[in-house]
């Protein structure tokens, strides 16, 4: 009974997403839905491809998963993902519905699933991943995710006892999950930038899991991320199986050492971040089977998706685009450092509210007291305008921040905001936004074009 | 003057650390401490003049309660003295009497209100928070917590205006002995409402308190309390 309900579910959300198709609609998630609602049992019941991948963790995991998607349909495979669609349960179904035949048959060779770390139960509950990248475990919505430790143990919960994850070395949240489980670990040597002492407000592992002692970091990058000890038991990090070393942001390249040999790499971004995520790819294609020569060639037509970070020249200036996810401490941490260290000076437009939230009550803001705003307080900053329903929050941590109060302007209009900019020729305009208003932040794009190119002209 | 800090390796969530920083700094000459677990707090022996317990993981309240173990007799004490010590987010749960979970387990607290919370590790309650301060002082904030609290009728901190407050059906929101103060309402709370915060600088003997960014402060205050009092305001996320 169980088979011939999910057959039928299987065919009627496969009509409903021809139909949606016809109609002109994406249909990337509610025929996974409806296939949920009316047989919850529904993926269990699809073969699965050869292989199966997912991909979670707090950040990176879209750019993990295209990597992925990317390399490995380039070598010739046909990938099931849910790339264009949702990364929780429904938006999975779909992706399933989507790559399988009428009865229910695998038709890719591979999978590459991006999966919501909140969900991970509801999915690996029929959907048992051959390899699990975890890419990192960091705060993110506090009113969803609460803390990392809360998310890890989610994902402990979770994770099915034969599947073998691939885990950053330098994540003791994150790598510390499901211990029984086999694995191998992804880290980056010591870089040039590396501290011991933290300098971020968020630090999630201080103390040992184990004892409770503080940890003492052999080298820290941001945050958590980093190698540790306990002097007192002697709980450590692991070492990485797969390691990143001799990083060189300036020629864009890093070796990649792992006990099968080394590959040399082209980095797709000078971020620490985006490096740590390149490393996770290449773990998960080696434990694939591909070797280094093939996956780095592959990854020299790898870019970072443009709708997260992107430049362009317009009048006199280098107008910045920097995603920084709503409402998510970190990311905002990881972009103002990212941004504030790069050399040149700059003016900003910080316009990360959720506009989803003041639509219908008002944003939670506690996370601007988790993020950075420290890190913008620099000579080269020249000036940061604040806008959107929480620009006056903004104003008030800037100021905390110790940012001078005279070089913030504040206005609620984010069309408004490109005119209160100064254009001093050969300086960087950067527009930080959130991810809930593109269209928004698309016409904030064009007006700042547009008024760097007037002011060249005068 | 010192502002204690408490075990902030394990208590730094939801922005809960710059309540105490954001007090310390609108005090001129104000030393911010910050103590480790393991250590006795500097409040017990009157050493510090104000101490904050900020939000923490769940596994982080059973090290702090048994810190707090050690050091009962000492606690009752500053509490008698009115050392002002403010507990925020799920900090105040250490000091009720159990935290029972959907499963049924029970987990012993410090036991020193007659409340205890009702933990749903998997549904997050989330809203906005008005409420009053006394008579005249407007409270902001917000709630996102897995516990809703019952138990006996204690002093409260709050009265709710809008918003749950120690769980959905009574307007009572957190605790307060002398100066000894607990509530669920995050913000950060200092930092969002700038009234309240003159008066806790009272308490500490600052007379004609001048608050650090104060024109900032009150600016993003006066907004937030005029969206908060909007009937179609939704309240619950």
């Amino acid at each position: 009974m169980g088979k011939l309900r999910f057959l039928l579910v299987l065919w009627f959300t496969k009509c409903t997403r021809a139909f949606m198709r016809l109609v002109g609609r994406n249909a990337t998630y509610l025929p996974g839905s409806l296939a949920l609602r009316f047989c919850p049992g529904f993926m269990g019941y699809m073969e699965m491809p050869k292989t199966v991948i997912a991909v979670t963790g707090s950040d990176g995991k879209t750019t993990t998963s295209n990597m992925l998607i990317d390399i490995l349909t380039r070598r010739g495979l046909r990938v099931m993902n849910n790339q264009l669609g949702s990364n929780v349960p429904a938006g999975i179904a779909t992706s399933f519905i989507q790559s399988c035949s009428l009865t229910g048959k695998a038709k890719a060779d591979a999978a590459v699933l991006e999966v919501d770390e909140r969900s991970s139960h509801r999915i690996f509950d029929h959907v048992t991943p051959d390899i699990l990248c975890i890419t990192n475990l960091f705060r993110d919505s506090l009113m969803r995710n609460a803390h990392p430790q809360y998310i890890a143990d989610f994902i402990e919960r979770a994770v099915p006892k034969s599947t073998r994850l691939v885990v950053c070395a330098d994540d003791l949240i994150s790598n510390r999950i499901a211990p029984d489980n086999p694995r191998v670990y992804f880290g980056i040597g010591p870089l040039p930038t590396d501290v011991t002492e933290c300098i971020n407000r968020i630090n999630d592992m201080q103390i040992c899991p184990v004892c409770h002692a503080q940890l003492i970091y052999d080298y820290r990058r941001y945050h958590h991320i980093g190698h540790a000890h306990c002097p007192k038991c002697g709980f450590a990090s692991p070492e990485a199986d797969y390691l990143a070393h001799d990083v060189d942001t300036a020629a864009m390249t890093m070796t990649v050492t792992d006990k099968g040999g080394s590959g040399q790499y082209r980095l797709v971004s000078d971020s620490v971040f985006n490096i740590y995520t390149m490393t996770a790819a290449i773990a998960v294609l080696r434990e694939f089977g591909m070797d280094h020569e093939e996956i780095s060639e592959a990854f020299t037509h790898v870019s970072v998706v443009s709708t997260r970070y992107d430049e362009e020249d317009a009048g006199n200036v280098r107008i910045i685009m920097q995603m920084s996810k709503d409402k998510n401490s970190l990311a905002g941490s990881r972009a103002f450092d990212y941004i504030s260290s790069k050399p040149g000076d700059k003016e900003l437009i910080l316009m990360m509210n959720c506009l989803h939230d003041q639509q219908s009550w008002s944003e939670n803001i506690s996370w601007l007291y988790d993020c950075d705003f420290e890190f913008l307080n620099k000579p080269n900053i020249k000036r940061i305008v604040c806008t959107g329903p929480r620009a006056k929050d903004y104003v008030l941590r800037l100021q905390i921040a110790g940012f001078p109060a005279e070089r913030i302007l504040c206005t609620e209009k984010e069309l408004d905001a490109p005119s209160l900019l100064e254009y001093t020729p050969g300086e960087s305009v950067v527009v930080f936004y959130g991810t809930d208003a593109l269209d928004l932040v698309a016409a904030v794009r064009e007006e700042t074009r547009n008024q760097a190119e007037k002011r060249a002209a005068i | 003057m010192k502002i204690e800090l408490l075990y902030p390796e394990v208590c730094c969530l939801y922005g809960d650390l710059m309540n105490a920083e954001y007090l310390s700094r609108c005090i001129d000459g104000a030393e911010l401490v910050k103590t480790p677990l393991g250590e006795k707090p500097l409040f017990l022996s009157g050493d510090a003049d104000a101490a904050f317990l900020c939000s923490m993981p769940e596994h982080a309240q059973l090290l702090v309660r048994d810190e707090f173990r050690r050091f009962s007799a000492d606690l009752d004490s500053a509490i008698a003295r009115g050392t002002l010590f403010i507990a925020t987010g799920n900090a105040p749960e250490v000091f009720y009497e159990y935290i029972e979970d959907t499963d049924g387990t029970r987990t012993e607290m410090l036991g020193m209100f007659p409340l205890h919370a009702k933990r749903d590790l998997i549904n997050r309650y989330n809203s906005l928070y008005l409420g009053k301060f006394g008579d005249d002082i407007d409270i902001v904030g917000f709630k996102s917590q897995f516990c809703h609290i019952y138990g006996e009728k204690v002093e409260p901190l709050f009265h709710t205006v809008r918003g749950a407050g120690l769980n959905p059906d009574v307007m009572d929101e957190g605790f307060r002995v002398n100066n000894f103060m607990g509530t669920a309402v995050l913000g950060p709370l200092a930092v969002l409402n700038p009234p309240f915060t003159r008066y806790l600088l009272g308490l500490l003997g600052i007379e004609e308190p001048k608050l650090f960014c104060e024109k900032a402060a009150l600016d993003a205050y006066d907004l937030r309390l005029r969206e908060f009092s909007e009937p179609d305001r939704g309240f619950s996320y």
